[in-house]
């Protein structure tokens, strides 16, 4: 069963040639019908989240501030960023896509979440707007849930690395944090030594991959250095920050993926979660249409045990030794701040 | 490690601020003889328009080599992507290896005030080299 947020009245948050535009929903819109679902597919309405919810991740004069700029009508924030006079209560409606979303899997006990929401979150820091983000989606539902007391996972294959969350989440030892993505790409964080602060020593795992790498590159990198990690951890929510600008067609970076290599991944994030009604599926980017619709298709029909992928899995490409790189360098960070931590010295 | 900066890096994204910055550093490169890198920070848009900066920023930088009378062969770009804060926190480490990083008070868009942050700042708090923050003159 899929539970998925009603369609978002989205058209206000536009920037006429910008690539984080309206039509991506539409193509998502798409991607859900081809599931052709019927009476497996439940549509719950998204609310705003509300302040305290937002309050749980974000600062409350960045709240005020994002608030005030909109309604001035809004403009460029940053050279990536923007927001219009609409983009505030969408924004609000988008975090509470999220909420809705999960509060309706714990209600049932059952089904695939997915969150279709725009502007995507993955970026935006508890102070900050940046890289097309306004609020940190994944991360309002993740501090909800980490407020009931919750050991929330969140995967974020998006092709690149999740700033946001990850600073959010830095010192939360019930939160642990996995990224694979580009690397170097903006927004220049997510190296391998990046592994959490001094509370949470370990919960954030980057894993940083060169440009052209391929599906079968992304899940070795997962299964051989996340999978242990994450295991241990034992989550009872899974979330992922579900971007799929790593498609080779996408034209904002340089990954090599397929729908069916992001079917695979899905399957991979789902089979951490301990039971079912425990897995939810956030957008974050995806820019080349046809490509986020597929993507898309392929993804939540995997994670509902279906095979929908237009295409097959990809293999080939570079990274074998970005991933050695990166386990060494983990590992090093790992053993230098503990070291730290043991001398009674802030790292 | 030198007495001196030997290589001195700026942020360099064409705001007034940037050219505050980067007067600044030119000129104290050329009184400590020291190489000067102007560092460009490419955002995920950078990505859809590849033009190079040194293009782009020709003409301001050419003016400031002669207002500085800094030598131009002591000056290189560092062009790459990520955010402002974290592209000049790396500036310390491989390729740029710089000792000493400038930036200017704040970044391009001032006008979305606190949302953006500041760079400057987060760059002081966080930075492994001494950091230099330039103020814009009044009514730049
Ligand atoms: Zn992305």
């Amino acid at each position: 069963m899929l539970i998925v947020n009603d369609p978002l009245d989205d058209l206000g948050h536009e920037d006429p040639g910008h690539p984080e535009r309206p039509d991506r929903l539409v193509a998502v819109r798409h991607a859900i019908a081809q599931l052709d679902l019927g009476g497996d597919q439940v549509n719950v309405a998204a609310r705003a989240a509300t302040r305290t919810e937002l309050a749980a991740v974000h600062e409350g004069a960045y709240l005020d501030e994002l608030g005030a700029f909109c309604y001035e009508g809004g403009g460029d924030i940053d050279e990536d960023t923007y927001a219009t006079y609409d983009s505030w209560a969408l924004a609000q409606v988008a975090a509470g896509a999220g909420l809705v979303v999960v509060d309706e899997l714990r209600r049932r006990g059952e089904g695939v979440g997915f969150v279709s929401v725009r502007p995507p979150g993955h970026h935006a820091l508890a102070d900050r707007a940046m890289g097309f983000c306004l609020l940190n989606n994944v991360a309002i539902a993740a501090a909800a849930l980490r407020g009931d007391g919750e050991r929330v996972l969140i995967v974020d294959w998006d092709v690149h690395h999740g700033n946001g969350t990850q600073t959010i989440f830095w010192n939360d030892p019930d939160v642990l944090y996995v990224s694979t993505h580009q690397w170097p790409l903006f927004p220049g964080s997510g190296v391998a030594s990046e592994v959490g602060g001094p509370r949470a020593v370990g919960a954030t795992l980057n894993l940083p991959l060169p440009a052209g790498a391929t599906g079968d590159v992304v899940r070795r990198a997962l299964d051989e250095v996340a999978a242990p990690v994450i295991e241990e951890f034992a989550p009872t929510w899974v979330l992922v920050s579900a971007g799929f600008d790593g498609h080779l067609a996408d034209p904002m970076a340089d990954f090599a993926l397929s729908s069916g290599d992001f079917a695979r991944l899905a399957s991979w994030a789902a089979s951490f979660a301990p039971r079912d009604g425990r897995l939810a599926f956030f957008l974050e980017g995806g820019y080349d249409l046809a490509a986020l619709r597929d993507s898309v298709t392929a993804t939540l029909a995997a994670a509902l045990g279906d095979s929908m992928a237009s295409e097959g899995e990809t293999s080939g490409g570079p990274g074998e030794e970005q991933i050695r790189r990166s386990m060494r360098e983990r590992a090093s960070s790992l053993e230098l701040v503990r070291d730290q931590l043991a001398d009674g010295a802030a790292p | 490690m030198s007495a001196y900066p030997r290589t001195i890096a700026v942020g360099y994204d064409g705001s007034p601020d940037a050219v505050a910055a980067a007067h600044w550093a030119m000129a104290t490169a050329r009184l400590l003889g020291a190489h000067l890198v102007l560092v460009h920070a490419r955002g995920m848009l950078g990505r859809l328009d590849r033009r190079d900066p040194r293009t782009i920023f020709a003409a301001p930088v050419a003016d400031l080599v002669e207002s500085t009378g800094f030598d131009p062969t002591r000056l290189s770009w560092h062009d790459t992507d990520g955010d402002a804060c974290s592209v000049l926190l790396r500036c310390a480490e491989a390729p740029v290896f710089a000792d000493l990083v400038v930036v200017g008070s704040r970044g391009r868009d001032e006008h979305a005030g606190m949302l953006l942050g500041s760079t400057s700042l987060q760059l002081a708090e966080r930075s492994p080299v001494p950091v230099v923050i330039v103020p814009t003159s009044p009514g730049a």
